[in-house]
């Protein structure tokens, strides 16, 4: 089948585009005027404006057990990355995620600044909850006498 | 850094010619998790955000995307067994069959549970503003507007066209990667992106102050 004129125009045109779009996804966008400023603008404000929608933590770790029970273990313990929740609780720059910051919306709702209020709300319960095991209480002592 | 690519085109010169196993992203995981089927857990912490996300913009509702993603997982876990992984030597050092295997059992629930539902919420991107921000500041409310307005622009792209853009712009694939979810040919993703890029613009100047002066 021979492409029509319009047709294989089309197509060049997406073939453009699509290598303007790698190239912002790379986070270096090429300066090509090939691409129609509108659809470059427009591309840009989607790339950054749309929020990644990621499930909560509840729901999370619910489907984790069921999981883990399908497959025939039940009860595993899960680790939770507490270092970076604390790197990103505490605005520590070199830990946080590259890239264009996007929207985050955790279970229904929408984060001001890609960062997790359940994560943090979660880092702060364990931090002020006493720990059950003997050996983690006196590791907490050493440390506080560390920095006290 | 460039970024993978997987290709459907063979090189007339390889073929025919065994060629060595590449190693897929998450062939050790995958191997770990057939091996023992607990270790599933690994590629679930590493793609269940991403599988909720994706039915999220399909479904549009926070509770049937959840019900979605458990599908997925619970499907991709029962078949594991009998996934082959696909990756090629000129895929790149990226790519991963596994994600794409995963995504199309997605989308297959997805369209199941579109088929059983027959109808979209009337306003699905209201979910992205419906909660209040503990930080309301003016910055906040204009990305909001802005993020809302994008969505919508979004949501009014047909099937495909959408998938298309958000598997590209959101997920951040391939159009190679998306091809295979999608079951077209790169070129025609190529070509679904673009219009809907399109369409969006066209959607964003109509409803801008300018657009409807």
């Amino acid at each position: 089948m021979t492409l029509g004129p319009t047709a294989r125009d089309g197509e060049i045109e997406a073939l453009v585009v699509d290598r303007y779009l790698e190239s912002l996804l790379d986070r270096d966008p090429l300066d090509d005027a090939a691409v129609p400023s509108d659809l470059r603008a427009t591309a840009d404000r989607l790339a950054r404006g749309l929020p990644r929608y990621h499930p909560s933590f509840r729901f999370e770790e619910e489907l984790a057990a069921r999981l883990a029970a399908a497959s025939g273990r039940v009860g595993r313990l899960i680790e939770f990355p507490i270092q970076e929740a604390r790197a990103l609780v505490a605005g520590d720059e070199r830990a946080a995620p590259v890239g264009p910051v996007r929207p985050v919306v955790i279970g229904g709702m929408l984060t001001s600044a890609a960062l997790s209020i359940a994560g943090a709300a979660y880092v702060a319960w364990r931090r002020g909850r006493p720990p059950a095991h003997a050996m983690t209480r006196a590791v907490r002592a050493v440390a506080r006498a560390r920095t006290s | 850094m460039a970024r993978p690519a997987l290709r459907r085109a063979t090189r007339p010169a390889e073929a025919g010619r065994p060629r060595l196993a590449h190693l897929d992203r998450d062939r050790s995981l995958v191997d770990a998790a057939r091996a023992d089927p607990a270790r599933f857990d690994a590629l679930y912490r590493k793609y269940v955000a991403q599988v909720y996300n994706y039915a999220v913009y399909e479904l549009g509702d926070h509770h049937e995307a959840e019900d979605a993603t458990e599908r997925t997982f619970l499907s991709a876990l029962a078949a594991l067994p009998r996934f082959e992984e696909r990756a090629r030597a000129d895929d790149g050092d990226g790519a991963s069959t596994f994600r794409i295997w995963l995504f199309k059992i997605a989308r297959n629930v997805v369209a199941e549970r579109r088929r059983r539902w027959r109808r979209r919420p009337e306003a699905p991107l209201d979910l992205a503003t419906d909660a209040p921000s503990p930080r309301d500041v003016e910055s906040t409310v204009l990305a909001r507007e802005s993020a809302a307005s994008a969505l919508r622009a979004i949501d009014r792209l047909s099937g495909d066209r959408r998938r298309a853009v958000v598997l590209r712009l959101v997920h951040e694939m391939t159009t190679a990667e998306i091809a295979e979810i999608l079951g077209r040919s790169d070129g025609a993703v190529r070509v679904l992106i673009h219009r809907g890029l399109r369409d969006v613009a066209r959607e964003l100047r109509s409803r801008s102050p300018e657009g409807r002066a």
